[in-house]
């Protein structure tokens, strides 16, 4: 039992160096910017009232306003009334910091854009990648052809080439025909992936033959074959298979970076970070710890609600 | 596979021949594919490396060697290697060590372990990106919370530690603009994000080390906890260590995202983090020297070929146990 306890110690002391970045950026998130640049407030922060400047700022009344106003506030001068509009605008431009971090968050980038782009794109990827590599791995383990063991050793060649490192070259490909800055640069050089081939071969050969040549006595073509008896029967491949992918792509930033320059309408979500960065002065570190967050979400919580699949995922490349 | 052969034997030839036709035609999109986007780009980045191309320009010369022997020669270069290799030769060893420590010490708690396994593995499914910046927030020199922390230990005993002594007197580094200390920070992130996934792939192994195993050692005398991992749980996971070598060396050559993150200009202080993935990116697509570019990406697919090339020698050879 005492062993037990050396054990937990030693495990805790690594989940909190695990876990304390991901518990500052939920922190910072939260906190308004003084809170911040001192270090105060634990974990949520006092969430005192706090003003936006730039709400204000906005509000500040030119001389027509002024004078529009002016009937509201009889008897008073210019000076006055502007001083009134302008308290006013600070009543409305305050609010509790967590609200001011994700607001701005929304507000300063196009966000839900960055979250849409990344949804398109994880998306279209994948169902290429299941559209080009179910049909061929269905080739490769059940039908006999001249050729097979070459095309099969062309596959397992192709393992060896990581995507990443030829970017430079496919940059160069897709620049040549005009492709930079398109949703197709960010999803082209995925649309393949030989490793999904080569998964789902070895799942289907585990797949009996009778139940292909039953199909076929049914008068079904090959074509059929793949989509509606195959298809059905690789489920728990697909979906590990979707989980890799789904996770390597929301967050690739490596090809995004390279691809798209400029227009903000086609960033994925690191991207827009990344962005974000770039604009912020030090009072926005809130915002962009909040943007952090919503991006690192949807994927820490789809992995907590489905463990098991997840790691079932992510650890498919350990798979012989 | 008998059971193929034999029901195709029994076909008719032109059936046999109907089937190779569909074969073909299912399999033509993903070897287009296939050529085209992993095959020509390996081609074109060779050629392109005996060349002074840039996009943009009509023609281009050839230069034979040149853009490699300035890989070679140059100190920016040289830079770039110590860089790349330091990063690979710290982070593939220590999450790979961590790895495994944290998968035996999960698996012998049983299911309060799981908990563990869950922290641990929270790093791998975050978006790097993303937490590369919390980091350098964490990192900040005045109002990170890692300087502050550190602080707190000044004017106590534990200032008789160098380390925090110095810090107290002089100021603590500033970590990441710091020449001596950028590489050593980026490796840590690099470990924090890597080592759970090396816990999961070992505690995948682990499950398939027989129990008997286990008693077999004990009968022969091995009492200690080490002498039963040693004997039997180290060479029963010789085929997982083979894998999680190889695919952490290809991953940490692959490091790209923190380097941007924290030094978009240039790869850190004095280029002490001046990884290859990052040079292929500025020098090839920032600065459009797309031959110096080439000529790193052909070394880069050079050395993970031959790490997968390795790895698939020594699993066909030797580590089943």
């Amino acid at each position: 039992m005492t062993r037990d306890i050396w054990k937990h110690m030693i495990l805790i002391l690594g989940a909190i160096i695990v876990l304390a970045p991901f518990y500052m950026m939920l922190s910072y998130s939260f906190k308004s910017p003084g809170e911040i640049d001192r270090g105060v407030g634990g974990f949520f922060g006092a969430q005192e009232m706090m003003v936006d400047p730039r709400c204000v700022k906005l509000r500040d009344p030119n001389r027509d306003e002024v004078a529009a106003a002016a009937p509201q506030y009889p008897g008073k001068s210019d000076s006055e009334i502007r001083a009134a509009i302008m308290a006013q605008a600070e009543i409305d431009c305050s609010m509790r910091p967590v609200v001011f971090n994700y607001s701005k968050a929304f507000i300063e980038a196009p966000l839900l854009r960055y979250l849409l782009n990344g949804v398109i794109v994880t998306a279209s990827i994948f169902f290429i990648q299941v559209l080009v590599a179910l049909p061929a791995a269905y080739a490769l383990a059940k039908l006999k052809f001249w050729g097979r063991e070459a095309v099969f050793g062309l596959v397992l060649f192709c393992l060896l080439i990581p995507v990443h490192a030829i970017a430079l070259p496919l940059y160069i490909m897709l620049a040549k025909v005009g492709l930079t800055n398109t949703y197709a640069a960010l999803v082209v050089p995925w649309t393949i992936s030989v490793f999904g081939i080569f998964l789902m071969r070895q799942f289907f050969m585990t797949v009996p033959d009778d139940l292909i040549d039953a199909a076929r006595m049914d008068g079904m073509t090959e074509f059929a074959i793949v989509w509606r008896v195959m298809l059905p029967t690789a489920i728990p491949a697909l979906l590990a298979f979707a989980i890799f992918s789904i996770v390597a792509h929301w967050n690739d930033y490596f090809w995004p970076r390279i691809v798209v320059t400029g227009s903000r309408d086609l960033f994925t979500p690191p991207l827009g970070l990344r962005e974000f960065k770039g604009d912020a002065d030090g009072s926005f570190f809130g915002p962009m710890m909040a943007t952090a967050t919503i991006i690192v979400t949807p994927l820490i919580v789809a992995f907590l609600v489905a463990q098991r699949r997840f790691i079932e995922g992510i650890t498919l490349s350990g798979m012989k | 596979m008998a059971a193929i052969d034999a029901s195709a034997a029994a076909r008719a030839p032109r059936e046999v021949n109907r089937q190779a036709r569909t074969a073909w035609g299912l399999a033509t999109p993903a070897l287009a594919l296939m050529f085209l986007i992993l095959l020509v780009p390996v081609v074109v980045a060779g050629v392109l490396s005996f060349t002074n191309y840039s996009l943009g320009n009509s023609g281009f010369d050839w230069v034979g060697f040149k853009n490699y022997d300035r890989l070679f020669s140059r100190s920016t270069y040289e830079k770039m290697f110590i860089a790349t290799f330091t990063y690979v030769a710290v982070v593939v060893p220590v999450s790979v060590a961590l790895g495994l420590g944290a998968a035996l010490l999960v698996n012998s708690l049983g299911r309060i372990g799981d908990v563990y396994k869950t922290i641990y593995f929270l790093p791998v499914m975050a978006t790097l990106l993303a937490m590369a910046i919390v980091w350098e927030f964490m990192l900040h020199p005045t109002i990170g919370v890692i300087n502050q922390t550190l602080e707190l230990s000044c004017g106590t005993f534990l200032e008789v530690i160098p380390f925090l002594g110095n810090g107290c007197a002089d100021g603590f580094p500033l970590w990441l603009g710091d020449r001596d200390y950028a590489i050593w920070v980026l490796c840590f992130i690099g470990i924090w994000q890597g080592f759970g996934f090396n816990m999961v792939l070992y505690l995948a192994g682990l499950t398939a080390v027989h129990r008997e195993l286990y008693h077999a050692a004990e009968m022969d005398g091995a009492k200690s906890a080490w002498e039963r991992f040693r004997l039997v749980t180290w060479p029963a996971l010789g085929p997982t260590t083979v894998f999680v070598v190889t695919i952490s060396c290809i991953r940490a050559f692959q490091v790209f995202d923190t380097v941007e993150a924290f030094w978009p200009q240039g790869g850190g202080p004095n280029k002490s983090t001046y990884v290859m993935m990052f040079a292929i990116f500025e020098k090839g697509v920032q600065q459009n020297l797309i031959g110096i570019g080439s000529a790193i990406t052909m070394l880069f697919l050079v050395f993970v070929m031959f790490l997968t090339l390795i790895q698939r020698w020594l699993v066909e050879r030797k580590v089943h146990y």
